[in-house]
């Protein structure tokens, strides 16, 4: 039997690294271009957020790295996962099992829906123990106990013989994130990991990870299209628009230098805190597009209100702006600069 | 969605002009499905429907099938030469010839001819029973639905008490009940089926309304002051009528094979009669004597075809009405 | 949880009461059972005589609760036919319809629960292709037929012994005289089954909680074996429940065709005699058992589902 520590991890190599992934999916409408040359990387501890609207790809690429897109229908024209050096889209159905849920965990928008009703929510996590460790029935049922008091539900023992209904939903995702962290992995997915939760218990919930993540060095790639999560959380932020990356970024620059008329148009849809007076905010219109069907040259130009006949012409391709580490795939990076720096003295 | 146009709107371009603005393609589909769901459907949602009927090819041919059945069943008299109820006992288990081309019966009756108005008979017995099942089940169901409280519990006690029957027990006995004189006429037989179906559609008409009844669009009506009535009628019917509609379809079928089954019995219609149960109870009766298939084989193909006809289009009308149901 | 047995329990007491004075009136007051041969054939005063002899001449709710006492003294009336208790006639036919009811149930469980699965999780393949045909095929076509055809063309000397058989002859060994008749009633059901359990399975294998399962690492089999199944099973638990309690109460088509001596066939020859008693002792005790094995289901359904028992 192959455990995961058997698998030959390179504890030299960047933790958890995406290459020019494509993710396409064939259907009676043509193709449909999920994820079309993505690349990323997250080191241990830390924070990346993929942000972007629904339908740009942020999931896929999440579920793509759990080995869980099938395929067919989706195909992978380019790209890899490399997870210590190792590639996960080269390596047997098998192995990749292994480190499912051991090194590479989820936690999922809905905790209602992703927790299994018919089961006790004890005999879910002692499940994700007992698949990855060899341990007796008992010791993954105390561990199970252990990771809720963990994640901050009271009273452990009677929980673990709950059921996911009984549980309200704030206590249902951390139930989720403690059976995602049985396992200690060294990565973790968290998918919309607040939406679906009130106010109040989004901030709980984005507590409760960054604590576990510091107690356990854990490096979290959180996905959401909600940039308030993301401020006060991630460390690096990638912006995804119909599957392409847009604009990479430490927090700050993100938000305070956006260099892409697309993070450019989502801040200034959000409403600023820290603002002397009210300003309006600016919706960017028109919805997203297609992703069967996506706009030729910059896929946003229908909808930017910089654009002109040069984003039409061609993809343009992720370029160094200002600051180390900071890219953005716009032609108008300069102008966009600008633009936001007149926001801001507002 | 760039599917070519129906003939039928290529033919009536005037009538297409005045139920449906011109302007209605521009309109994002979005307002006119969440904004008033329960309005009418327009010609267009008549063709979704059809469109997507037309995808289950099954359910075509389901549909070619019963209307060459109802088609048949009204021009029986002069599709066959012969009256079903003659008899004539010399000729009688004649098996098929040119002359009686599905053989002759016990009585020395032309099967064939037996066969074309056990359709009627079959066809008739399957729609009045839905029907009356369809108007009692979505009056019962609506009214418990939406008024709540004691209708609704008087309902569902009501139909407690029905579905204690398994089908055919309960059938035997309100047709035993209905004619304590055995005359055997399909009258007993039509009342009992539609105490029995009335409940199922009760039911689902209950849960549909109960469903709605709290949905937003409803609220939205109560709150700008429509009746109770209105929004049953208006609202709430027209959403909650398509699983009703599918399963009255299903329950045709169901009707035509419970007929067959009690006259097989010897509960359903009289010898005189027609029919495809009682035909196959003869040809049962006459197990022993060789060369006496036909006498059952027929009839049953028959009740096969037209079960297998109503099925299909009720997947169909499953599928096409509501694709959420799929 | 036991609250909600017993409000169940007191509510299936009460349906089965009121659906014993249904089948009372329908049997005894509007089909009276004396009148059925015309006032010529059975002079008035005759009929009047039996009515009193039978205790029929009783106002109807005297006669009911009567009929309600010596039930539970397991006195079912005697038949009219040849004056023999009915109870005895009904705890005759009871083995076989068990014997019946069992081997039907094995096999619909078998056949549909096997195919149903082998066509859900190989969606498009051959297999469901060929399920989907054949549970159509079955599912339209009614019981009598396929049991007509099954006695036709299969029962022989050899493989299944030929039915009728004699009153007088050797006892037959009990499965192979069962086997056809369940083959027939398995037919239909497994067909229901089959498509439940696909339909259900599929739905399930959407949910998000499945997708959860593969994240954690299960194996496919573990995934579809455990948590597939605990969820989609529920559905095809509470058809066979409903499914096991119709057979029990005497598969009448089925054991009619076959002449197999059951409940149902009871019934049948019952109502060829208008044997009212024993009319109203099968239909009672059908439905006295298909309503306790619908509360069983209803229980077992909030044993299977979890969030059923709090509401």
């Amino acid at each position: 039997m192959v455990r995961a520590h058997d698998i030959d991890l390179d504890t030299s190599a960047p933790l958890l690294e995406v290459r020019d992934l494509r993710v396409h999916f064939v259907t009676d409408r043509g193709t449909v271009k999920a994820v079309d040359g993505v690349s990323w990387m997250v080191g241990e501890g830390e924070t990346l957020a993929i942000v972007g609207e629904s339908g740009s790809g942020k999931s896929v690429s999440a579920m793509t790295i759990l080995g869980l897109i099938q395929s067919p229908p989706a195909v992978f024209p380019t790209g890899d996962i490399m997870l210590r050096g190792r590639s996960l889209m080269k390596m047997p159905e098998k192995q990749q099992r292994r480190l499912r849920g051991k090194e590479i965990a989820m936690i999922f928008q809905d905790p209602l829906t992703a927790l299994n009703p018919v089961f006790r929510i004890g005999d879910q996590i002692a499940e994700m123990v007992r698949t990855h460790q060899k341990v007796s029935r008992a010791v993954a049922r105390r561990r199970a106990l252990d990771l809720l008091g963990e994640v901050g539900i009271p009273n452990p023992p009677v929980r673990l013989n709950q059921y996911p209904h009984e549980f309200s939903g704030g206590m249902r995702q951390r139930a989720m994130i403690a059976m995602a962290l049985a396992n200690d992995p060294q990565v973790l997915l968290a998918d919309e990991p607040t939406t679906a939760l009130d106010v109040t218990v989004q901030a709980q919930i984005m507590a409760l990870l960054e604590k576990l993540q510091q107690d356990r060095n854990t490096a979290i790639v959180l996905i959401t299209h909600d940039l308030g999560v993301v401020a006060s959380h991630a460390d690096r932020i990638n912006v995804m628009y119909a599957g392409r990356i847009v604009e990479t970024g430490s927090t700050d620059e993100i938000f305070y230098q956006p260099r892409h008329a697309y993070t450019f148009g989502l801040l200034s849809s959000l409403a600023r805190m820290d603002h002397r007076r009210q300003e309006r905010l600016t919706p960017i219109k028109g919805v997203p597009p297609s992703l069967a069907n996506v706009p030729k040259g910059c896929p946003f130009h229908p909808r930017c209100r910089f654009a002109t006949d040069e984003c039409v012409a061609a993809v343009p391709p992720l370029e160094p702006v200002a600051g180390a580490g900071h890219l953005a795939a716009c032609v108008h990076s300069d102008r966009v600069g600008m633009a936001n720096d007149e926001r801001l003295a507002l | 969605m760039t599917t070519p146009p129906d003939p039928a709107d290529l033919r009536f371009p005037a009538e297409s002009m005045l139920t449906e603005p011109v302007m209605g393609e521009q309109i994002p589909v979005d307002d006119e499905v969440t904004a008033r769901p329960g309005k009418r459907r327009s010609n267009s949602q008549f063709r979704d429907i059809w469109l997507r009927y037309r995808r289950n090819k099954l359910a075509v041919v389901g549909l070619v099938v019963v209307i060459l059945l109802i088609v048949t069943a009204l021009l029986a008299p002069f599709i066959t030469p012969y009256d079903p109820r003659e008899q004539n006992l010399l000729n009688a288990i004649e098996p098929p010839s040119a002359e009686h081309w599905f053989g002759t019966d016990v009585l020395g009756r032309d099967l064939f001819s037996m066969l074309l108005y056990g359709l009627q008979l079959a066809l008739l017995v399957g729609v009045l029973t839905m029907l009356g099942s369809l108007l009692i089940g979505v009056t019962m169901g609506a009214i418990a639905g939406y008024l709540g409280r004691a209708w609704d519990g008087v309902l569902m006690r009501i139909t407690d008490i029905f579905l204690a029957f398994p089908y055919l027990i309960g059938a035997l006995v309100i047709v035993r009940s209905l004619d304590p004189g055995r005359t055997k006429g399909v009258g007993p037989v039509i009342v009992a089926l539609v105490i029995l179906g009335w409940t199922t559609t009760a039911r689902l008409m209950r849960g549909q309304v109960l469903a709605l009844r709290e949905s937003e669009y409803v609220e939205a009506a109560r709150s700008i002051g429509a009746s109770s009535t209105r929004i049953v009628v208006r609202h709430l019917l027209p959403n909650a009528i398509a699983p009703v509609l599918v399963y009255a379809f299903t329950s045709i079928g169901v009707a035509v094979v419970a007929m067959a089954s009690l006259s097989f019995l010897g509960v359903g219609v009289s010898i005189d009669t027609p029919e495809w149960g009682q035909m196959i109870s003869q040809g049962f009766r006459n197990f022993g004597v060789p060369n006496t298939s036909f006498l059952w084989v027929f009839p049953s193909i028959a009740i096969i075809i037209t079960t297998l006809a109503f099925a299909f289009v009720s997947d169909g009308l499953r599928d096409s009405l509501d694709p959420k149901l799929r | 949880m036991g609250k909600f047995i017993v409000r169940r329990l007191a509510q299936a007491v009460l349906v089965i009461i009121a659906a014993m004075l249904l089948l009372f009136l329908a049997l005894f007051t509007l089909g009276d059972p004396f009148a059925t041969s015309g006032d010529k054939a059975v002079p008035p005063e005759t009929q009047a005589a039996l009515r009193a002899k039978f205790g029929l001449d009783k106002p109807v709710p005297v006669q009911f609760l009567v009929y309600l006492k010596n039930m539970f003294t397991g006195d079912l009336g005697i038949d009219f036919d040849q004056r023999r208790p009915v109870a005895e006639m009904l705890a005759a036919a009871l083995p076989y319809t068990l014997r019946l009811a069992a081997v039907a149930i094995v096999l619909d469980i078998l056949i549909g629960v096997v195919s149903g699965v082998i066509a859900a999780v190989w969606r498009y393949s051959f297999a469901d292709v060929l399920v989907t045909i054949l549970t159509t095929l079955a599912i339209g076509v009614p019981t009598f037929v396929i049991g007509l055809t099954l006695r036709k063309y299969l029962s022989g000397e050899l493989f299944f012994p030929a039915v009728p058989r004699s009153a007088f002859g050797p006892e037959p060994f009990w499965l192979a005289e069962v086997l056809l008749p369940a083959i027939t009633l398995a037919i239909v059901d497994a067909a229901f089954i089959a498509r439940l359990m696909r339909g259900s399975m599929l739905e399930v294998m959407r949910a998000d909680y499945i997708r959860t399962a593969r994240a954690k690492g299960l194996s496919e089999r573990k995934v579809i074996g455990k948590h597939v199944m605990r969820n989609s099973i529920i559905p095809v638990v509470t058809y066979v429940g409903i499914g096991i309690g119709v057979l029990l109460g005497g598969a009448l088509i089925t054991e009619t065709i076959f002449q197999y001596q059951g409940v149902g066939y009871l019934l049948y020859k019952a109502i060829l005699s208008n044997n009212n008693p024993v009319i109203m002792a099968v239909c009672a005790f059908a439905v006295i058992v298909f309503v306790l094995l619908s509360l069983l289901v209803d229980i077992l359904y909030a044993f299977l589902d979890p969030r059923i028992r709090l509401s």
